[in-house]
């Protein structure tokens, strides 16, 4: 999957959503509560390994309760860490499993205005 | 990669000489006919292996498979062998998914016998081992059985009811890798796998019946119990999300402390440490847990086949052929030197060892035995099935549902698929011809042929 976002944030948050197009989540609405859910990220190795490390916890989400998150607002964003306030709703329904976040073909870059990063997703 | 890249050794093996690239610390070498290689350079998978011969400490060769395929940083269907004393331990070279395997059971029942009921039957197996996306089984691990499946694998599922004392004996490592450390899988990892033992999860993991339609050895084959039309079922899978948590949890430390030892890789997910560090004995104590974590999700499988079976035929015992991991790494010794030898969609292949090869729904699957220059070619290891072909994607755009229902109905074949998502990813036409495939290491002296199996029944995702 290929991202551009003018900010690095926006970018992060696209990933987000990005990451639940490929899982194909059915837009479950019945029988689903609202959940908001903190996420920080201490220490990545760098800009693209924070982009991969923060969407693997927020897949972990998706995993063990199957939160699926439509807001995602950065309270912190620094080059190797951040912190998410993230809203949504769970349990959602997801048609594929992404099982992980890969680094691979990953590079968080500035391109012009704009930053870009491939994603590679494990099924 | 071009094909005038390589230097044809001899009739199946062709190298990449080091001086390729200048990073290059050994050789490339894949197995492969002259046309299969024209199809494998078509994807990347040979650029990663060239990646994959700059890893510090590697020995002789890295190593591809005929089924070689584009991965994440490190080709499927690769094996690197890399100095136990001062070389790397790289997770990407084992895949995220530890100890993906396969399990050969064989059936002492006829094949005239299942035949009528083999619908009733798929359908019983299906029921009994939960299958797809994000599908628990009926098991909840406790915090004790919990520690003790990741410590000692097989023989605590064993322990627990599911299977019997003498399974472990056809069980590579009899199914439990040592130096598992359980406290080093985050708990992450358990969350993710405390309700996965005996399910086979989603993507290509299946559990299929086949009916034996070659006997190539008939010695070897009566020594493994197999006879012509016996029956016998695979099942493939591996440690769930356990598993892809911990490469996951595993890959995020080597990222960042690569560069505190000096090391640079030609790609992230060859993020690797050297084997004494902290880290790498960390990550190959983490990995083992999940590696039994894998071989006690195939025994509890097991256990869920032999009851579906047993429904129907009950004297049937329905015992273990083998059972073997092709995404693992193990230290092992060849000549006067240890080595770590990474296999990820390898399989190993000692000498008189079984190696089970599984196909394509619609295909053939295979049973050898490793032979003598598996030792001296490729660090003891095989190919690991027909390798993919078609992306998943690409294969349910061009691949109809209905259709490939129908020409598996054709062949006799009974599919308990969940989705039809799942059933196209993994149609025959996505992967390579398994024949072919397994023509090469019988050929190349690396394992020999002992029987061919065909599908009559499909459970999967």
């Amino acid at each position: 999957m290929l991202l551009r976002a003018a900010t690095l944030e926006a970018l992060f948050a696209d990933a987000v959503f990005g990451m639940y197009a490929v899982m194909r989540d059915e837009e479950t609405t019945s029988n689903t509560s609202p959940v908001t859910r903190t996420i920080a990220v201490d220490d990545s190795a760098d800009t693209t390994a924070l982009l991969v490390d923060f969407l693997n916890e927020v897949l972990h989400r998706a995993h063990v309760a199957r939160e699926r998150f439509t807001h995602v607002a950065f309270t912190r964003f620094e080059e190797r860490s951040l912190t998410a306030e993230l809203t949504g709703i769970a349990p959602a329904s997801f048609e594929e499993d992404v099982k992980a976040v890969t680094y691979h073909e990953a590079d968080v870059r500035r391109d012009g205005d704009d930053w870009t990063t491939m994603l590679v997703f494990d099924l | 990669m071009k094909k005038s890249d390589f230097e044809k050794l001899d009739e199946f093996l062709w190298e990449i000489p080091q001086t390729h690239r200048g990073d290059m610390r050994v050789p490339a070498r894949v197995y492969a006919t002259e046309e299969m290689l024209d199809s494998i350079v078509r994807d990347r998978s040979l650029e990663q292996l060239v990646n994959v011969a700059t890893l510090p400490g590697i020995q002789k060769y890295a190593i591809a498979m005929p089924d070689v395929h584009e991965g994440y940083g490190f080709p499927i269907g690769g094996v690197a062998a890399v100095d136990a004393r001062d070389g790397v331990v790289s997770p990407g070279g084992i895949g995220y998914d530890i100890n993906c395997g396969v399990r050969l059971l064989r059936a002492s029942t006829s094949f005239s016998e299942v035949e009528p009921r083999l619908g009733k039957l798929a359908h019983s197996i299906a029921r009994e081992v939960p299958s797809g996306v994000g599908r628990g089984g009926a098991l909840k691990l406790n915090a004790t059985d919990f520690e003790l499946v990741l410590r000692d694998g097989a023989s605590r599922a064993i322990e627990m009811g599911y299977g019997t004392a003498d399974d472990v004996a056809h069980i590579e490592s009899n199914g439990k890798l040592d130096g598992a450390e359980p406290h080093l899988v985050s708990g992450a990892a358990r969350e993710r796998g405390h309700d996965q033992l005996g399910t086979i999860g989603s993507g290509n993991h299946f559990v299929e019946i086949d009916r034996v339609d070659t006997v190539y050895d008939a010695d070897e084959a009566s020594r493994l119990g197999i006879a012509f039309n016996s029956l016998v079922v695979q099942i493939h899978t591996g440690s769930r999300g356990l598993g892809h948590q911990v490469a996951t949890d595993s890959l995020r430390v080597m990222t960042k402390v690569m560069a505190q030892y000096g090391i640079e890789v030609a790609d992230r997910e060859l993020a690797c440490a050297p084997l004494s560090s902290r880290e790498g004995q960390k990550y190959l104590a983490a990995m083992a847990a999940a590696a039994n974590f894998a071989f006690a999700n195939r025994q509890v499988i097991t256990a869920g086949i032999r009851r579906a079976w047993q429904r129907e035929f009950p004297d049937d015992p329905v015992a273990i052929v083998y059972d073997v991991a092709h995404n693992v790494a193990k230290v092992e010794r060849y000549g006067d030197a240890d080595v770590v030898v990474h296999r990820k969609g390898a399989t190993r292949a000692f000498p008189g060892q079984p190696v089970l090869i599984p196909g394509s729904m619609g295909t053939a699957s295979y049973l050898l035995v490793g032979q003598d220059a598996s030792m001296t070619q490729t660090f003891g290891s095989s190919c690991h099935g027909a390798g993919r072909m078609m992306s998943r994607t690409r294969a349910r755009n061009e691949i109809n549902a209905e259709e490939l229902r129908g020409r598996l109905r054709k062949l006799g074949i009974v599919a308990e698929a969940g989705s039809s998502k799942g059933l196209v990813e993994e149609a025959p036409e996505a992967y390579k011809d398994i024949d072919a495939v397994v023509d090469v290491v019988a050929r190349a002296g690396i394992a020999k042929k002992v029987a061919r199996f065909v599908p009559i029944a499909v459970i999967k995702g």
